[in-house]
């Protein structure tokens, strides 16, 4: 009986310790950026092109020698200026989305308006280095590791047209003054650094890597 | 399946009135419903133990290798295929089902009518036209070796490469995820949508691809974007459940 007492106030002790941890992590609770949604499909993203990563360089790796010669013939200048820009549109909608969280519209607005025309001066590069490509006659049947090149800058591209999009959805919202909502910003924002994100590892892959 | 019937609260349940019989519940919507496992399990059997389309076999092969495939597989192509030709409708109802919780959602019916069209269209050149290949190649097995090779690629590129269709109806799907605030299906089903069609992209390259990654049996356009496939389809048919159990049981018809 005396143990019963003992093990049913242990049992208490716990749950109240218990109890009070739960209150501190409700109080300390980390604010999750954007809604969870946007997140399965940026973890998610991620895995899929971490995917194409592992296979890029399980190929790489059995004709080191074409990827590293066909490698030379990507102008990393252009590359360096693409990451550039995309750098500098993340700037700008990380400002935005502490501007709106300031409640600072306008400024939310114009900087996501400067986040988006670097996201349209990455196409308009790309589309430029691509042509350059093509007319050097470096196509996307020309070896494997053009291949790579023009699906993965491909898909990427398709990110990037998706991510002009979605910072449409990102203008409206702060323009309607009944809207903006803080999470549909932050959204918008989360899946653009994965755009950036993604472009920064192609870059390292695709032509950096030696 | 009738457990989940009988749990559905029918309002008219208590009441005994002759002349009006209460709801029969959603009986026809389970029924579609259990119809799309039932169909994919078996088109899973017969496309890769059957038919052996899936993995697919190698581009790269010679003309003799090609004739030899339809050679050694004649029968189980004829068996796997002949069901498929007779089955082939379940690909409807699983489009159905999707279309009719898509009808229920407050975007309004466009979406579901792009769904339903684009699927229609896409099953012929991504089911059909392979089986028929295939059949017609193994019908008469002493045909020119160079028409038999013919009937190889125009099944596998067909099979693997229709992409279009599919993305548009992916498109459609995630759109109307997105507008709904019924919130009939999660908001990052749509997001599982455009990875399907990020991987209807990275596909295009089987039509240049002989060998390697893009080739229509590579890492990436056949693996990855099957292994997706299989993502996409075990959500949907989980939250085609969902939809089913949270559809209220007096829920008047659609139009």
């Amino acid at each position: 009986m005396g143990d019963f007492v003992a093990h049913t106030e242990q049992a208490a002790g716990e749950f109240d310790t218990a109890a009070a941890s739960s209150v501190t992590s409700a109080e300390g609770r980390v604010h999750l950026p954007g809604d969870v949604h946007m997140w399965v499909m940026v973890l998610g993203d991620l895995i899929i092109f971490g995917a194409y990563f592992i296979i890029f360089m399980v190929f790489r790796a059995r004709n080191p020698q074409e990827f590293l010669a066909s490698e030379q013939h990507l102008n990393i200048n252009i590359g360096v200026l693409n990451t550039l820009v995309l750098l500098a549109s993340s700037w700008f909608i990380a400002r935005s989305v502490q501007a709106a969280r300031a409640d600072d519209h306008a400024q939310a607005l114009r900087l996501t308006y400067f986040g988006g025309l670097c996201g349209v001066g990455f196409i308009a590069i790309k589309a430029y280095e691509w042509s350059a490509k093509i007319t050097q006659g470096y196509t996307i049947s020309s070896n494997d590791f053009f291949m790579f090149y023009y699906m993965l800058t491909g898909v990427h591209l398709f990110h990037v047209s998706l991510g002009l999009l979605i910072l449409g959805i990102t203008v409206r919202e702060l323009r309607n003054p009944r809207r903006r909502r803080p999470f549909m910003v932050e959204a918008g924002a989360t899946y653009w650094h994965m755009v950036d994100l993604l472009w920064i590892v192609i870059f390292a892959l695709v032509y950096v890597m030696r | 399946m009738s457990s989940t019937v009988s749990t559905d609260p029918s309002p008219t349940a208590g009441t005994v009135d002759p002349a009006r019989p209460p709801r029969a519940g959603k009986r026809d919507v389970w029924l579609v419903f259990w119809i799309v496992p039932a169909f994919y399990t078996a088109f899973g059997v017969i496309f890769f133990a059957l038919a052996r389309v899936m993995p697919p076999p190698r581009p790269d092969v010679t003309v003799d290798q090609m004739v030899h495939f339809f050679h050694a597989h004649a029968l189980t192509i004829k068996i796997g295929f002949g069901v498929l030709v007779l089955i082939v409708g379940g690909a409807g109802i699983s489009n159905g089902i999707v279309v009719y919780h898509m009808k229920r959602m407050t975007v309004g019916s466009v979406m579901a009518y792009i769904y339903l069209g684009s699927m229609s269209v896409g099953a012929l050149p991504g089911c059909l036209l392979v089986a028929f290949s295939f059949l017609t190649a193994v019908y008469r097995p002493g045909r020119d070796p160079q028409i038999l090779a013919m009937l190889y690629d125009l099944g596998l590129l067909s099979y693997v490469g229709s992409l279009g269709c599919f993305s548009t109806a992916y498109f459609a799907f995630a759109v109307a995820i997105l507008y709904d605030k019924n919130e009939i299906f999660p908001k990052w089903l749509a997001y599982v949508n455009v990875w399907q069609i990020v991987t209807e992209i990275l596909t295009v390259a089987v039509f240049v691809s002989k060998a390697g990654p893009f080739a229509w049996n590579g890492a990436n356009s056949f693996w990855l974007g099957t292994v997706i496939f299989g993502v996409w389809l075990v959500c949907v048919i989980v939250f085609l459940k969902k939809a089913n159990e949270l559809q209220p049981a007096d829920e008047p018809p659609l139009d």
